[in-house]
């Protein structure tokens, strides 16, 4: 679903993770996000932070909650063509707290950080192609865009991001909106 | 209803469709040229990996266009955004790297060199590299190449040096030499199409971090969107539609083409009459134009009596290797480790043909280094990995830390890619994209030859890495291909039995007719093969202008 290297296949390599067969216009459900909030219901967006802070959490560098990564998604899961990810990854955040209260009988904000980790670890060492490995791989693959993007699209906060893994380079002009330029060329 | 008339209807605006657009421009013809994606501005450009790389501003998304790939006739379709370069104006050249190298004159004599290679269906050229010689030399005079002739065992002739001095290099590139010389190997600069200084009105490169995959937003990297397509607009005899996705090549009652039926920048169906009808929208896209456009005269696809048009689809061989050096510790002996020069520019063509087949193949490729890509999405991906291998938490980041204290020095390779009868592209009737098009089904089945080929140039390169002492080696493919570099699916050759196009690229079965992105190349040679496109088109439109005149 999300580009980067498609332009070599080796069969050493796993497959990108494959689209699903249809997308669909109804997918996107609207008007349950929480007030200031654009894709998420209050009790989502802390599920998700929480998982987020898991995957790359705060110690002597700042982060995920740092970089506002949770924002990020937020946000870009509501760019057009993210649209049938967003219903995905909606499925994925539900099927979270589900697992989660299997295993523990709580939902996945109530748990320790160390019982967060044992179930991220239960969804990433899923049956690959599950729904729970797809969701554990969705998830990493936009709490790391939210960490080392563009911070025009809301996340890398302070460039928090460039800085832990070293990466600088001429920015974009100031004024510069990474999702407004998506939403006008997903329109076309 | 149809448009008013041009005298030639181009459909693409990369390496293949703008070097035509221009010639026929300057020639006082009056062309329209058909790009199905936007007509980008420099200052469009900017260094946004979301936006780039990880959506669909060059690359159509998979659930909007798919191409459905498979290996092997009895594996299972899946929708991919693999074998589409940039659709814009421009096309590939817009986010290439720019390796520009010549083919060698063995590429052209493939068949006759190697004799018959079982399963293997190859054919030589109908050209020969003296015929292409000139225009690889207008191509390089007219688009900016940059780079230093040095002699070699492999040196293909040419008659001139570069246009522009080579680039600037990482002090890396001398270890490289350094490391190549040790095994008594020959390192070669390599050419690239960006400018290293002022030329025709553009700026040189700045060595920004980020080319390959990017677009240049000054101007610097050679691609045809700021080179040929400005110019070819300047002669006042071109126009350009962005946004427009052709449909089909309609054909008369005589079976020659009339018009090209597309859909416009609204999504209206329209129809463009020309004399003369220039398909070039990569080997992928061209052959899925000419099998989706159908006819009394050409049930099978247009141009395609003998069956062969999407046949003998040939990428490029793929393998990589990673050598990480710790900047830290290297703060004594190469106190220069982490200077940001982008560039290397070093490549191996040692083994581009080997004397005998003792290592289980004879055509061999090309090896290039250069830094990983320093997209920090995407090699943080990589880093996290997934499924049971994947890693997330303190182990992350301190990963993520490490990274930022290495340097990654890479070689690609790009090496022939033997046409099979198991690899080749058809039309899927029932996917069709969000234009509602029957989209490219592509079938893959890689001849054991490469392999073979892929694993020993592999080690060779790995051989050259491990004599630098890296702190990690690693294997990242032996046995891929790149299919941004794809050729063959409307080969050229003398005989209209065999092939789908005359030497001069014009198909046999359709005298006005004319495809000129890598569709024509019955073999994919040992090196990218961008710069190849562009000379050939400018040899094709200087073929096509003589006959005109001839013809009066």
């Amino acid at each position: 679903m999300l580009i980067g290297g498609a332009c070599k296949r080796d069969g050493s390599q796993p497959a990108a993770p494959p689209a699903s067969p249809k997308p669909s216009a109804q997918a996107v459900a609207s008007g349950h996000a929480a007030p200031g909030l654009k894709t998420f219901t209050a009790e989502e967006f802390a599920v998700v932070s929480a998982a987020c802070e898991r995957l790359i959490p705060r110690d002597h560098d700042p982060g995920a909650l740092d970089a506002d990564v949770p924002v990020y998604i937020d946000r870009m899961l509501l760019t057009p063509e993210m649209q049938h990810v967003r219903r995905d990854f909606l499925a994925g955040t539900a099927q979270l707290d589900r697992r989660t209260r299997q295993m523990f009988g709580k939902g996945f904000r109530e748990i320790s950080d160390p019982e967060r980790d044992q179930v991220l670890v239960a969804l990433k060492n899923s049956p690959p192609k599950s729904i729970e490995a797809k969701y554990f791989e969705l998830l990493m693959v936009l709490a790391l865009e939210g960490f080392l993007g563009d911070p025009s699209y809301g996340g890398n906060r302070d460039r928090v991001g460039w800085a832990l893994v070293g990466f600088g380079t001429s920015e974009p002009p100031p004024q510069y909106d990474g999702v407004r330029q998506l939403h006008a060329h997903g329109a076309r | 209803m149809a448009l008013p008339p041009a005298d030639v209807c181009i459909v693409g605006s990369g390496a293949g469709g703008a070097p035509m657009a221009l010639q026929l421009g300057r020639a006082g013809l009056k062309v329209v040229v058909l790009e199905k994606g936007a007509h980008y501005q420099k200052e469009e450009f900017v260094h946004d990996e979301i936006l780039n790389s990880r959506r669909n501003f060059f690359m159509p998304l998979p659930w909007d266009e798919p191409h459905l790939i498979r290996n092997g006739a009895s594996g299972k379709y899946e929708r991919s955004n693999a074998a589409w370069t940039a659709n814009c104006v421009g096309g590939g050249t817009v986010h290439m790297s720019g390796y520009f190298y010549r083919l060698k004159p063995v590429d052209f004599r493939l068949r006759s060199t190697l004799g018959a290679v079982p399963n293997a269906n190859l054919a030589d050229w109908p050209i020969s590299y003296q015929e292409l010689a000139p225009f690889y030399d207008q191509a390089e005079e007219e688009l900016g190449v940059s780079g230093r002739v040095v002699a070699h065992p492999f040196a293909e002739p040419r008659s001139k040096p570069y246009p522009l001095p080579p680039l600037q290099e990482h002090p890396i590139s001398q270890e490289v030499d350094r490391a190549c010389r040790k095994l008594g190997l020959h390192p070669l600069p390599t050419a690239r199409g960006i400018i290293s200084q002022a030329y025709r009105d553009r700026a040189a490169c700045s060595y920004c971090a980020l080319c390959g995959s990017y677009g240049c937003e000054i101007g610097a990297k050679s691609g045809t969107n700021s080179t040929l397509i400005p110019a070819a607009l300047q002669t006042g005899n071109v126009e350009i539609r962005p946004r427009c996705m052709a449909r089909s090549v309609e054909v008369d009652r005589q079976g020659r083409a009339k018009s090209v039926v597309y859909l416009d920048a609204q999504g209206i169906e329209q129809e463009q009459p020309a004399k003369v009808i220039v398909v070039s929208c990569t080997a992928v896209e061209s052959a899925r134009l000419l099998l989706n456009s159908t006819s009394s005269r050409f049930p099978r696809g247009l141009a395609n009596d003998n069956g062969l048009v999407g046949r003998n689809l040939v990428f490029s061989s793929f393998g990589e290797s990673r050598a990480t050096f710790r900047i830290a510790k290297r703060k004594d002996t190469w106190p220069w480790l982490d200077d940001p020069a982008p560039f290397v520019q070093r490549s191996l063509q040692d083994y581009y043909l080997m004397p005998d087949d003792r290592h289980g193949f004879r055509k061999g490729g090309t090896l290039g280094f250069m830094w990983t890509h320093p997209n920090p999405i995407f090699a943080a991906i990589r880093i996290a990995g997934s499924g049971k291998d994947g890693i997330f938490g303190t182990e992350l980041k301190d990963r993520l830390r490490a990274y930022r204290d290495s340097k990654i020095l890479q070689f690609e390779i790009y090496g022939e890619f033997l046409p099979t009868a198991g690899t080749y592209l058809s039309v899927d009737g029932t996917t069709k994209d969000k234009y509602g098009i029957p989209v490219a089904a592509i079938t893959v089945e890689r001849h054991p030859t490469d392999l073979a080929m892929t694993k020993f140039l592999v080690e060779r390169g790995e051989e050259v890495l491990a004599a630098m002492q890296p702190d990690k080696l690693e294997r990242v493919g032996i046995a891929g291909e790149t299919t941004i570099l794809q050729h063959g699916t409307c080969r050229f050759g003398n005989d209209p039995a065999t092939s789908v196009l005359d030497k001069d690229c014009r198909a046999h079965a359709v005298s006005n007719l004319y495809v000129v992105d890598g569709s024509f190349m019955p073999t994919s040679g040992g090196v990218p093969t961008t710069l190849t496109i562009v000379a050939n088109s400018f040899r094709v439109a200087n073929r096509f202008l003589a006959k005109l005149k001839r013809d009066g």
